[in-house]
């Protein structure tokens, strides 16, 4: 964690709470909270308890702004001084894994996706144990087809390709 | 149904091989799950709860039960050997059971954890038999505005006592009644803040939002830094715990056990601060007070009887109200729902073989913790060296079948992948994740009971104050509150 970002986090996470709580209560709650018209009581309303969470967002945010913070650990801002780009980069990779994964999801198969999400995770790692790596990936997704669609009844999805019995 | 009915209803349901093998089971998987440093007890439950789908309702929760009981107990391995504790609760394990590791004296704290642990147990275990019904029944004269008060109390709890920054935590329980309010109304069935999608009408599904956020954070850190590695475990040398060390700490121990007991059964508090409080109270008290922090054999005794002391404990109020007692409580909650049953006073009308089922099981996972526990000690080499770069993977793809699994949808994964980013963020900037989920859970329960007292009340206020239970739970939560308040003031120490 970088320490500028650590040593002012209870300051940034309260100005974002309460540009949070803004949006919720005079954006997201009219515009997204469905609401009877003909509703006697206010605290009957749907639209009631998001702004009741609202309201308590925003106390929330605004201790925080005026709070001090404590000094943080050597161990909160241990590793923080070496940050630099190549974890974001790897960060950036690891959401692409995930989106692929979903992307493949309904088009590869479960099985097909999981074993190469599993090999493209284990390699970007950086596995030393690379055999295991392929074998963990093809056995895992297979053992956990077995479990859920034999077993458990679940219908895992096949996608449009190889299709599993 | 007299007290042996139960027993004997309870015992058809789990004098069968299948229960007890779910049990074993379970307390060898969270034995494991704890022991990998980075897997946690907490994600060794969440893992585990889509396996119970397809086994009867007793089976499952036995299973999780063990995972749980496994998992506290199997923190306490690598807290000792490479101090590293695998569940927060082991922290407290470490200021002795370490020492005493670099003392060659490993096998000596593991066996001392172990026998403390199994005792705390049994200890946890028989309070929550004798507790939990008559809380039970006594709750049976909730209505709306006493749940409400109830859930309200539960909710300032947990706030307060998560993590390092108290506010951090309030901040997280929010976010989680936040996001507990996607879905349709409850009282007038409209949207609200489903933005025209089917997948979001029924709110976000409580398998994917907790995996998310206790399990995938894991796996995205490891690609932060994927050179972080297990340390090295140390020898457990020949030295092993003798039954006179027992006996000398045996006061400890069930000292910690009932300090684990008490604690553990107010909502949210959890174990970490039980094992902490016991480890000081067994400091203040011991003759060998000097030696504590230096390898205490006593010091080891006394934070494994505390963690552990929680277990059944945290029980009572799942159980008998139906309110989490801790984080991993909560997944079980979950189970419970999963598998048809609602958590409750009324359980122990409706469902009294199950309740009592449990009992009993939980009574023969103290005896099988301890068989487990013992092979463990002499394993944990082999469970160490588990190649995490090959482990999380796993982790990842088990997570994706698990999820999609609750409701045969894709959608869930996407949200278990979302609640994942979330949760890395929040793990990044020191946001407590226990906080959201146990508001994410409690979220609707205190809407749903807060406009129900509405409509019975026509809208006076006045219903929540209406007799000595709300009272009491109102009063508690202001002394909770002030409290809190009290904390965020004190000046830490630096």
């Amino acid at each position: 964690m970088d320490k500028v970002l650590l040593k002012g986090l209870n300051r940034w996470l309260g100005v974002f709470t309460l540009f949070f709580s803004a949006f919720f209560a005079f954006y997201a709650i009219p515009n997204w909270v469905y609401s009877p018209s003909n509703i006697r009581n206010i605290v009957l309303s749907p639209t009631f308890w998001p702004y009741i969470l609202s309201g308590i967002s925003a106390l929330a945010g605004f201790a925080l702004l005026i709070t001090k913070q404590p000094p943080e650990t050597d161990q909160d801002t241990a590793g923080s001084a070496n940050a630099e780009l190549r974890p974001y980069l790897r960060l950036i990779v690891m959401a692409l894994i995930m989106g692929l994964t979903m992307y493949l999801l309904p088009r590869l198969g479960m099985v097909w996706t999981t074993m190469l999400t599993f090999v493209g995770t284990a390699f970007f790692f950086g596995t030393r144990y690379r055999i295991a790596a392929i074998v963990c990936a093809v056995l895992i997704p297979l053992i956990l087809y077995a479990f859920f669609a034999q077993i458990a009844g679940v219908a895992i999805p096949q996608g449009n390709f190889v299709r599993l019995p | 149904m007299s007290f042996y009915d139960s027993i004997l209803a309870g015992l058809s349901l789990v004098g069968n091989v299948d229960a007890f093998l779910s049990l074993f089971i379970g307390i060898v998987v969270g034995v494991i799950g704890g022991a990998i440093p980075g897997l946690s007890a907490t994600m060794a439950v969440a893992l585990t709860l889509p396996f119970t789908f397809p086994m009867q309702p007793i089976n499952g929760i036995l299973l999780l039960l063990g995972v749980y009981k496994g998992g506290i107990f199997g923190g306490s391995i690598p807290a000792i050997l490479i101090k590293t504790p695998g569940t927060p609760a082991s922290s407290a394990t470490i200021l002795d059971g370490y020492p005493l590791a670099e003392k060659g004296q490993a096998g000596k704290a593991l066996g001392m954890a172990l026998w403390a642990s199994c005792t705390a147990d049994v200890v946890s275990n028989l309070s929550l038999i004798l507790f939990a019904g008559w809380l039970a029944s006594f709750a049976l004269n909730f209505g709306p505005p006493e749940f409400f008060a109830l859930i309200f109390f539960s909710l300032t709890i947990i706030a307060g006592v998560s993590g390092d920054s108290l506010l951090r935590g309030t901040l997280s329980a929010v976010a989680g009644l936040i996001l507990a309010t996607v879905g349709l109304d409850l009282v007038y069935g409209t949207n609200r803040f489903t933005f025209g999608d089917s997948n979001l009408m029924g709110g976000l599904n409580f398998i994917a939002v907790l995996i998310g956020l206790f399990a995938i954070p894991e796996v995205i850190a490891m690609a932060w830094d994927p050179t972080s590695h297990l340390g090295k475990a140390r020898s457990l040398g020949k030295s092993w715990v003798t039954f006179r060390e027992y006996k000398d700490s045996f006061f400890s121990i069930i000292r910690g056990s009932i300090i684990g007991v008490i604690l553990g059964s107010i909502p949210g508090i959890g174990a970490a601060p039980s094992a902490f409080l016991s480890y000081s109270e067994a400091r203040r008290t011991s003759k060998n007070k000097g030696n504590f922090g230096k390898g205490e054999i006593e010091g080891v005794a006394a934070a494994e009887a505390g963690n552990n002391g929680v277990a059944g404990a945290t029980l009572i109020p799942l159980l008998a109200l139906g309110v989490p007692g801790d984080v991993i409580t909560a997944i079980i909650i979950g189970a419970f729902m999963i598998h048809g049953l609602q958590p409750g006073p009324m359980m122990f009308i409706m469902n009294v073989d199950i309740i009592y089922g449990l009992f009993i099981g939980l009574i023969v996972s103290s005896v099988m913790l301890f068989a487990v526990g013992s092979v463990a000690i002499r394993a944990f080499r082999y469970v160490a060296d588990v190649p995490k770069r090959i482990l999380m993977p796993a982790v990842l793809v088990l997570c994706i079948y698990g999820v999609f699994a609750v409701n045969n949808n894709i959608f869930d994964v996407g949200v278990m992948f979302a609640m994942g980013w979330l949760g890395y963020v929040m793990l990044r900037t020191r946001i407590p994740a226990a906080p959201f989920l146990i508001a994410f859970i409690l979220g609707p329960l205190l809407e749903d009971n807060f406009r129900q007292s509405m409509l019975m009340s026509g809208g006076d206020m006045a219903v929540f104050v209406r007799g000595p239970i709300t009272w009491a739970f109102w009063s508690f939560s202001l002394i909770a509150l002030f409290a809190i308040y009290k904390s965020v003031r004190a000046p830490k120490p630096s």
